[in-house]
């Protein structure tokens, strides 16, 4: 247990005059009232094409091997001689400028899988690639860090295996009203205020009225906290930017949540991949773009980093149809104000030292990130949220 | 037999179960209850889609140009939609009760997912053939389906270069249970599985260029073993049977094992494994019938949609509505979050699902309405209250069949309603609260009780 938990549990649990008084004062203060770091994870789900978004502008190999697919120099952003952005990311390159944005190179893990499925499995369990882990790291977050499913939300309809603990889940809402509006039928409350909790032990159907219960109050907690803020800020018009919408309406408003997850689908790109990723990346960076502008109005940028990721990469070399095929390590984008520093993290891997598939070599792994994120931004033990001592980054 | 212990066998074996045939039932012996059971699952039904419009894909190299994988990936994830409509369709209203129930409970054990339709339907029909049969038989058929070489790699497992992930889940998850066995078994027994492969139509082979045929070492014998000699020894084991009762108990008996029960289950199952004689077995037993199994498992997602659906038949008029369902409570057929498949019991339920599934048969049946009329209300209030509900939007494009409804549950009394939709005992303030309603309408009734939290169980 963390000191924080500690003194509040001891503090409702027993009786006051174990806690002096200016303590619970104190902590009182660092829960509700100097804010809190939050995270915000962004999965480009389908395997979004590294190398076409962050583009090595003086790569033979690159050029060579992509004769169709590649992006000429002069259409790109440049980050740096090597590095330029695809044009669709143009806000992000304002973001790049203001030096709130890091980009990390050929982050994977040892004996990468190409499958969808699996590969989103290990990133959002933080396992190894042959090994099963039936809870996502952030679910685990919450089974060791904070107790309450609204500490952690996906704005989704269903939850991902990412939010998933042994103990507790996070909370999947994409809209509070609904939630709210399903616990609210006054039935359901008229069975509630019958309900007779001698038998709260009984085995499934306790659980099952508990579950009701605490389901009831995060749902009106969310809503109720949520409603108090409207931003003024003008969205994109997609789904992805509605979600990102949300996230900052719960931030701004307050609510008690650490960690916030939603993705963006449709980077699978095997066929034509030029139209469609142009289309997803500008999607991405204007929708991103709005949101960080409507955090910074309400000075809770300062407190968010944004974390987008990945399940693969894809293979440097293009296909016969214009797209590329499952590959395996890519680029994560961190974003935030408090980067040390920010930029390009490290170089692009060697492009004539590829592995046996034709793919790029992984250098850090994707754990080594989460280890840095838990450890320095949301500051608690990485090794027991990862099950392993990972090395630190210096990216924040 | 019992109409209370009719009720529970048929939500165990099936979705519950109607008071016409409740009735018919009641009047036989427990021995031909169950003996029925076995009967009408004698047959095999096999579950197909039409595919006729993919059928002219010729051979695996036609797939290898990325135009044309596109285009029939996109044709096969629709028809693998349709596959689950069908199946979901199939448990509504199945001729083989029982054997449908076990092809459930299989795939949820044989965990496996994939995106080609051919070898998804051979797969699910392939649990449906061998699911009162012969495990060992079982097991190997498994190891030689397409899909699951897909799935667990065993096509990139070459002698030169060993894949692990089927040999070790083999033992993990399908037979065993973890620790049961050592790296080194897994090791050895990942070299007798080189070169499985299979043809595009999804028939077995063994590349020979690529199957190790030297001794390999397993469980302390030594020989030239292939897959098949790998699942024998495994087999041989004691607790492969424990492990596999233990998993059917936890399904149709209870969440919380008793060891008594199951030492009698894995007598009756080693060394035959003849999956029908233990089911025989569990539903004859006197334990199976005790009260406290009774309406003592949460339902699944499946479960729980399915069994709606047998008291007020539902027609989708937007069948992706089947797939949002699924989507919303965490449970899609034919697409299992991992090889480890749906935890289940306790898993099903937390704070995002448990107000879905009490309001999915408001939902479902009733425009999200759920009456609160109580003893004495007059009718204004209920016209208020019916007006209100208007309000709702309707999330679901679906059409309950009432008169389904009306015409099994006529001659019921309220009670009786409830003794077939409640299995466990209420909560004592619930009871109270269901005594305060106004029964004055089955229909509303039926509504009430499935918004219930006892609802949940079976």
């Amino acid at each position: 247990m963390d000191r924080r938990k500690f003194i509040k549990n001891t503090s409702l649990a027993s009786s006051l005059f174990l806690v002096p008084s200016f303590v619970r004062a104190f902590e009182d203060i660092a829960n509700e009232k100097l804010g809190f770091r939050r995270l915000v994870i962004i999965q480009l789900s389908g395997g979004n094409d590294g190398l076409n978004t962050v583009i090595p502008i003086n790569n033979d190999v690159y050029y060579r091997l992509r004769p169709k697919l590649a992006i000429l120099k002069e259409d790109t952003l440049m980050l740096n001689d090597e590095l330029g952005l695809h044009k669709s990311l143009l806000p992000l390159k304002r973001i790049y400028d203001e030096g709130h944005l890091s980009v990390i190179n050929n982050v994977g893990y040892p004996n990468p899988n190409r499958s969808h499925f699996r590969s989103t499995d290990i990133w959002q369990t933080a396992s190894s690639s042959n090994q099963y882990l039936k809870s996502g790291w952030i679910g685990r977050y919450l089974d060791n860090f904070d107790n309450q499913p609204h500490n952690a939300i996906e704005v989704n309809d269903s939850l991902s295996l990412v939010m998933k603990g042994r103990k507790i889940n996070g909370l999947a809402t994409r809209n509070p009203g609904i939630i709210f509006k399903l616990s609210q039928d006054p039935y359901f409350k008229r069975v509630l205020n019958y309900y007779n909790d001698e038998h709260l032990n009984e085995h499934n159907l306790g659980y099952l009225y508990k579950s009701m219960i605490t389901a009831k109050s995060s749902a009106k907690y969310i809503y109720e906290t949520s409603k108090t803020f409207t931003t003024k800020q003008k969205y994109p018009n997609s789904e992805f930017a509605q979600q990102l919408k949300t996230t900052a309406k719960f931030i701004n408003s307050g609510l008690n949540t650490k960690v916030f997850y939603s993705s963006l689908d449709g980077f699978d790109t095997h066929v034509n991949q030029s139209k469609t990723q142009e289309r997803l990346l500008k999607n991405y960076a204007d929708s991103m773009a709005s949101f960080i502008q409507d955090l910074k109005q309400q000075n809770t940028f300062k407190d968010t980093l944004i974390l987008t990721f990945s399940e693969f990469g894809r293979r440097v070399e293009q296909n016969s149809a214009n797209g590329t095929d499952h590959g395996s390590a890519n680029n994560v984008f961190i974003i935030g104000e408090n980067l040390k520093p920010p930029g390009i993290y490290n170089d692009l891997a060697s492009l004539n030292n590829l592995d046996d598939n034709g793919d790029l070599k992984f250098e850090i792994d994707f754990r080594t990130i989460y280890a840095t994120v838990l450890n320095r931004w949301l500051q608690v033990d990485d090794k027991k949220i990862l099950n392993k001592s990972f090395k630190q980054l210096d990216f924040i | 037999m019992i109409k209370r212990h009719i009720q529970h066998l048929h939500w165990r074996v099936g979705f519950g179960i109607i008071p016409k045939n409740l009735e018919i039932l009641s009047r036989k012996e427990k021995t031909q209850v169950i003996d029925e059971l076995f009967i009408d699952s004698t047959q095999i039904s096999p579950l197909n889609v039409d595919t006729s419009d993919i059928d002219y894909i010729p051979n695996k190299a036609f797939l290898k140009d990325p135009i044309n994988r596109d285009k029939f990936l996109k044709k096969s994830i629709q028809k693998t939609k349709e596959l689950n409509y069908a199946w979901i369709e199939r448990l509504t209203n199945p001729h083989e009760l029982l054997r449908e129930k076990m092809t459930l409970f299989w795939a949820n054990h044989f965990v496996c997912k994939d995106n080609n339709i051919f070898h998804v339907q051979q797969f699910n029909n392939t649990l449906r053939e061998y699911a009162l049969g012969d495990f060992r038989d079982f097991v190997k058929a498994i190891s030689k389906e397409a899909a699951m070489i897909k799935y667990l790699n065993n096509n990139q497992n070459r002698k030169q270069k060993p894949n692990e992930n089927f040999a070790r889940e083999l033992m993990e998850l399908f037979t065993l249970g973890v620790s049961n066995y050592t790296e080194e078994d897994v090791k050895e027994s990942a070299r007798a599985f080189t070169g499985y492969n299979f043809m595009f139509e999804g028939d077995f082979y063994i590349k020979s260029k690529d199957h190790d045929y030297d001794f390999k070492s397993f469980f302390g014998l030594r020989g030239r073993y292939d897959g098949d000699d790998i699942i024998d020894i495994i087999l041989d084991q004691k607790q492969c049977a424990q492990f596999i009762s233990e998993k059917i108990y936890n399904y149709f008996v209870n969440d919380v094992i008793n060891s008594n029960h199951i030492n009698e289950m894995v007598n009756v199952f080693y060394p035959n494994y003849n999956i029908e004689e233990l089911m025989r077995f569990v539903f004859s037993s006197d334990w199976f019938y005790d009260e406290e199994n009774i309406g003592a498992i949460i339902k699944s997602p499946i479960e729980l949609l399915v069994g709606i659906q047998n008291i007020v038949p539902l027609l989708f008029k937007e069948p992706v509505d089947i797939l949002k369902i699924q989507k919303l409570l965490n449970q899609i057929l034919l697409n299992p979050p991992n090889v480890d498949g749906w935890k289940g019991d306790k898993n099903w339920i937390d704070s995002n699902t448990i107000m879905m599934r009490l309001k999915l048969p408001s939902i479902l049946l009733n425009d999200s309405y759920i009456s609160l009329k109580q003893k004495g209300d007059t009718n204004t209030t209920y016209l208020n209250q019916n007006v209100r509900h208007r309000k709702y939007n309707k999330i679901f494009n679906v059409e309950p069949n009432w008169n389904t409804f009306n015409k099994n549950f006529g001659n019921s009394t309220y009670k009786e309603i409830q003794e077939t939709l409640i299995l466990c005992s209420l909560n004592k303030g619930t009871e109270l609260f269901l005594d305060n309603l106004n029964q004055m309408s089955k229909k509303e009734f039926c509504v009430q009780l499935m918004s219930l939290p006892e609802y949940q169980l079976c």
